[in-house]
């Protein structure tokens, strides 16, 4: 806070203190919002070390009386969590991992060479926009069957792999590369891959970020793809367990939270390691 | 990639500004050869998406004309599915709410995505990070929005116990016809809002500040700058925002889903439900691609303006 | 070697684990030499069951004893929620992944015959002498599900009756004798949920009683005696959906009446509260509830001091004539996919013979869930000596089943949103049923035309 500088006549002195104030009171407001924002984050996490009874009471027990941190252990035994969580690991890793590669590649091949009905490939990856898994699920499920990928990592992944949302970013971000770099490499005698990874990627990271958070938190959140295409209890995805959780008999709605808190905390975690770079990937650079 | 250097050799020392006719020949091939590189990056996701997009959708239009139940082969009916469809008040009320949906949802999310971004945008320290605690809920696993959600806005539960405070009587959120649709719309909003806040944040970060310099000089109060100055340069974006959560309304299946079934009643039902439930419940595969079709239909609407967008704007808005 | 790799034992499984290897034993011991020893060739079969905390784990665990005793077996074991089985089954079969064997929900039996997916069953070699001697060993409601053309394709398994379960706390604590003053009829029903009914302010502490508004198949489960103590019927014999005309309505009447005449239930409640209906009985939530026959190891999960105390009871439905109250009776066959090679109908049928030999067992595990057989079972002390094991069989003797018709899952879709419309949104009955109807219809006509 500015100090207040005594020597200085009264009417200045209140111009020096507003300022600081309406900035106190500003971010007082902006963090009661957000805090009201989060707060089924937080409740989540509350009730999650509460015993099953606490859920539907009348007056909400905001701080637990009795913390029951068996919960965790309790939820992830009552089936087989851990290779849920392990399932959606592997998918969630491997679709982002595809993102990652294929749409720098397509990307760079659309922002960056003009070979003919280029035009008409860039409408055609945007038009995939309009055909989601929603859409096409029954053919999708008939061809990843035609392949004989039922009940198989590839199967859950591979229709996921490549997303022409990420393919647009990736361009976009790589337009504004001056051609100059390339055209000086490619005289220096660099190989087209070389010219991608040494020049282009790096100066990426942000775009990149961008892809890997939303192409891992899409892949972590599906539900109906897994549901259609799984029918082994050893690959399920998390998200088919936590909703059969619920749907069992005997199992505390407390320790469902649980397991949702467990859920929630990857993604978070990808976020805080990538934030520094998506923060710019978004173009949020000039932000206070 | 040995071509390409040894190309490249022959290409030191010499000036880019010899004319097309005086070319060499394989100066020409070092175009094409660059170009096909540029191809090349971009087949294996062209291929995929044939595989898994294209092909799909032919295949879906197809089935839409044949009555398929998965155990027997298809057999070709014509325009009957489409018949179905357009008598039965199911499919018109699904419908119905998918329109209501997609229409409530994106004036919301445009509102108030710009809304907040406004008030991060303020210069006030801090504000950032606000931001960033606000976006965890865009993070947050789509599974466990619902579920949370559908606890909270049980009668006993905790929107209800704080609108108490004020003086509300007791409303049931998912199983009154009335509140059902806007329950689903505020937990949409309460997901999807933080992103479009970081998108017309980026927008707003990148608007010049001459404008705003020169209309201060003249003396404009905020709300005349924000109406004629600010609103005016952001309409690419606004257009940009309004288009994608449509898309992203149109296609939205788990929040219904999860949170209420489609009930009560058929209140909450949206295409992408009856498409699940025709298609894997009833069995009829042909039905369920038709109404696929639909809602392809719907979303080639928004995608078309969504390109037509994208080709015109140069700042393009991640 | 046989290890499933989906099978996490908890402590109660392991102690089951190594008592009914003892158990089983015991039982095999006692019966005919088992028929396939010739072929040691190896069979790997699938099979596929619905999840139920007691159940499955029985089934695994018979399904492990076979495999322990026929080492050339392997059999692969999933499980999916009650809701989805049937899905994923239809799944199955359009893309050629059905499962050799599952269990059948007796509603879907129709749709599975209709369109031949079934294979017919040697009930020589499930252990009966003739056809004739299988048809006696079961009521014939049981066995019209599972037969067709005088084949046998199912093999029916656990099928039970609902029950109406009382908190006889509860009743003694407002002043009602539970064995003199359970409800015989409707309005009886009515007025002792009345007086069941706690309330603050305009929220319900305590539903006097309540109606599952959770799920489809509940719906249909909990409606189908009260239409047909009406006097109703779901279809006519032309197959015309007809649970609209003045019967149903009647049924609906009473049924919404519980909430809306008698204000003793809570609808709204009900669904948003979700998981299973039997969770708020069981958390003294509410005081009575239609419901499947409960396991002790339910309710000492859930409430230890109702199992120990021992303070809810069934009792039959109440009925429309006082004292004729009518329960519904559904259940599961075991079948066998028509697809399968005949070494693997062989070692199914084996299979199927060796679980249902020991149903005293199964009662162990998984009691009080009751049997479609008449023989085997029943008459075991351990069985009688269950509480109230005979009010339960009883439902289950005479409930009336479910319409087994081969549009069941439009049906139930329409009811159960029907019924939301009714009770959430006071839609007006005759109106509601009407709609429904006309869903039915269409959905039959479309499968016709299939």
């Amino acid at each position: 806070m500015a100090s207040l500088d005594i020597s200085t006549p009264r009417r200045v002195a209140v111009h020096r203190y507003w300022p600081g104030l309406r900035k106190a009171i500003g971010l007082a407001l902006l963090a009661a919002l957000a805090f009201g924002f989060i707060i089924p984050i937080l409740w989540m996490t509350v009730m999650s070390f509460q015993a099953g009874e606490k859920m539907f009471q009348l007056r909400t027990e905001w701080i637990p009386s009795v913390w029951h941190f068996e919960n965790y252990p309790n939820a992830l035994s009552r089936a087989a969590f851990a290779q849920y969580f392990l399932n959606s690991g592997i998918v969630s890793l491997s679709v982002m991992v595809g993102n990652v590669v294929f749409c720098t590649l397509a990307g760079y091949g659309l922002a960056k060479f003009r070979f003919p009905g280029s035009g008409l490939v860039l409408l055609l990856i945007l038009s995939t926009l309009m055909l989601p898994l929603e859409v096409t699920l029954v053919p999708t499920f008939l061809v990843i069957h035609k392949f004989g990928w039922i009940n198989t990592y590839q199967g859950i992944v591979s229709p996921l792999l490549i997303d022409a949302f990420g393919v647009f970013l990736m361009r976009q971000s790589m337009i504004a590369i001056p051609k100059d770099y390339i055209e000086a490499a490619r005289i220096d005698g660099a190989g087209e891959l070389r010219i991608l990874l040494q020049i282009i990627v790096p100066q990426c990271w942000p775009a990149l970020s961008v892809l890997a958070i939303f192409a891992f938190r899409d892949s972590w959140d599906q539900y109906l793809w897994p549901l259609t295409v799984v029918s082994n209890d050893a690959l399920r995805t998390f998200p088919l367990g936590l909703v059969q959780f619920g749907e069992d008999y005997g199992n505390p709605p407390t320790e469902q939270m649980a397991i949702a808190v467990l859920a929630t905390i990857p993604v978070f975690l990808l976020f805080a390691i990538l934030q520094r770079w998506i923060n710019r990937g978004f173009g949020l650079s000039g932000l206070k | 990639m040995a071509e390409l250097a040894s190309i490249g050799s022959y290409e030191r020392g010499k000036g880019t500004g010899a004319a097309p006719s005086a070319r060499p020949f394989w100066r020409i091939g070092y175009h094409t050869r660059v170009n096909l590189w540029g191809f090349a990056f971009v087949l294996p996701t062209l291929i995929f998406f044939a595989v898994f997009k294209y092909g799909p959708m032919l295949w879906a239009i197809a089935l839409s004309f044949t009555s398929y139940d998965m155990v027997s082969a298809p057999q070709f009916v014509g325009l009957e599915n489409y018949r179905t469809l357009l008598g039965d008040p199911i499919f018109r009320d699904t419908l119905v709410n998918t329109f209501v949906y997609i229409a409530g949802s994106t004036i919301l999310l445009t509102a108030s995505g710009l809304g907040l971004a406004l008030a991060i945008n303020t210069g006030i320290p801090g504000a950032r990070h606000c931001m960033m605690v606000m976006f965890l809920t865009n993070l947050m696993p789509i599974i466990a929005v619902c579920l949370v959600w559908r606890l909270l806005l049980h009668p006993f539960g905790v929107v209800n116990q704080i609108l108490q405070h004020f003086g509300f009587g007791r409303i049931d959120w998912l199983t009154d016809s009335a509140t059902a649709m806007p329950a689903i719309i505020m937990v949409t909003v309460w997901r999807f809002a933080p992103y479009f806040m970081v998108v017309f944040l980026a927008a707003l970060l990148a608007l010049p500040d001459d404008y705003y310099e020169a209309a201060e000089l003249d003396g404009a109060g905020p709300f005349r700058r924000f109406f004629h100055i600010t609103l005016p340069l952001l309409m690419p974006t606004i257009f940009f925002v309004v288009v994608v959560s449509a898309l992203l309304c149109a296609r939205i299946f788990l929040m219904p889903f999860l949170i209420t079934g489609g009930g009560p009643g058929n209140a909450t039902r949206v295409l992408s439900m009856l498409i699940y439930e025709t298609g894997f419940s009833y069995l009829k595969m042909g039905e369920a691609a038709a109404i696929s079709v639909v809602l392809f239909a719907i979303m080639l609407v928004f995608t078309s303006l969504q390109m037509g967008l994208f080709s015109r704007s140069e700042r393009i808005y991640v | 070697m046989t290890k499933a790799r989906n099978w996490n034992p908890t402590r109660r499984d392991v102690v089951r684990g190594i008592g009914a290897t003892g158990l089983g034993a015991a039982a095999t011991a006692s019966f005919a030499p088992r028929a396939f020893a010739q072929t040691k060739k190896p069979v790997n079969l699938s099979f596929w069951t619905f999840d139920n905390p007691q159940q499955r784990p029985w089934v695994n665990k018979r399904i492990k004893l076979f495999m322990q005793q026929n080492p050339n077996v392997k059999v692969d074991f999933q499980w999916f929620p009650f809701g989805d089985l049937g899905k994923k089954l239809s799944v199955g079969f359009a893309t050629g992944t059905a499962p050799d064997g599952f269990v059948s929900q007796d509603w879907f039996m129709p749709v599975w015959l209709d369109k031949g997916l079934l294979a017919p069953l040697d009930v020589k070699k499930l252990g009966y002498t003739s056809y004739d001697t299988f048809v006696a060993d079961y009521a014939k409601a049981f066995v019209d599900g599972a037969t067709k053309d005088g084949k046998v394709y199912g093999y029916p398994m656990w099928f039970y009756g609902y029950c109406n379960y009382l908190n006889t706390k509860q009743f003694k604590e407002v002043g009602l004798d539970p064995a003199k003053d359970w409800p015989q009829n409707w309005e009886q029903l009515g007025e002792v949920a009345k007086r069941l009914t706690v309330k603050d302010g305009d929220k319900f502490t305590r539903q006097g009683f309540k109606f599952a508004m959770h799920a489809a198949q509940w719906t249909m489960i909990q409606f189908n005696p009260i239409l047909i103590g009406a006097g109703g019927k779901w279809f006519d014999d032309a197959g015309k959906c007809i649970v609209n005309n003045e019967a149903g309505v009647r049924a609906m009447t009473i049924r919404a009446s519980i909430a809306q005449k008698y204000g003793a239930e809570d609808p709204a409640d009900s669904i948003a509260t979700n998981p299973i209906p039997g969770l708020d009985f069981l958390k003294e939530r509410c005081s009575m509830f239609f419901c499947h026959p409960l396991p002790i190891s339910l309710v000492k999960a859930e409430n230890p001091a109702m199992a120990e105390q021992n303070y809810f009871r069934p009792v039959q439905y109440p009925g429309f004539v006082t004292g004729k109250g009518i329960s519904t009776t559904y259940g599961f066959n075991l079948v066998i996919n028509a697809k399968v090679s005949d070494e693997k109908k062989e070692t199914l049928h084996d299979l199927y013979k060796f679980m249902m030999s020991d149903l005293v067992d199964a009662w162990r595990d998984a009691a009080p869930f009751t049997f479609a057989k008449k023989t085997g079972w029943a008459d075991n002390p351990e069985v009688q000596k269950f509480p109230y094991v005979n009010e339960i069989i009883k439902a289950k003797d005479e409930g009336v089943f479910l319409p087994r018709s081969l549009v069941f899952n439009e049906l139930a879709d329409a009811m159960h949103r029907g019924v939301q419309k009714i009770m959430l949104t006071k839609a007006d009955i005759k109106t509601t049923l009407d709609e429904v109807a006309a869903e039915a219809d269409r959905a039959a006509a479309a499968y016709k035309k299939a």
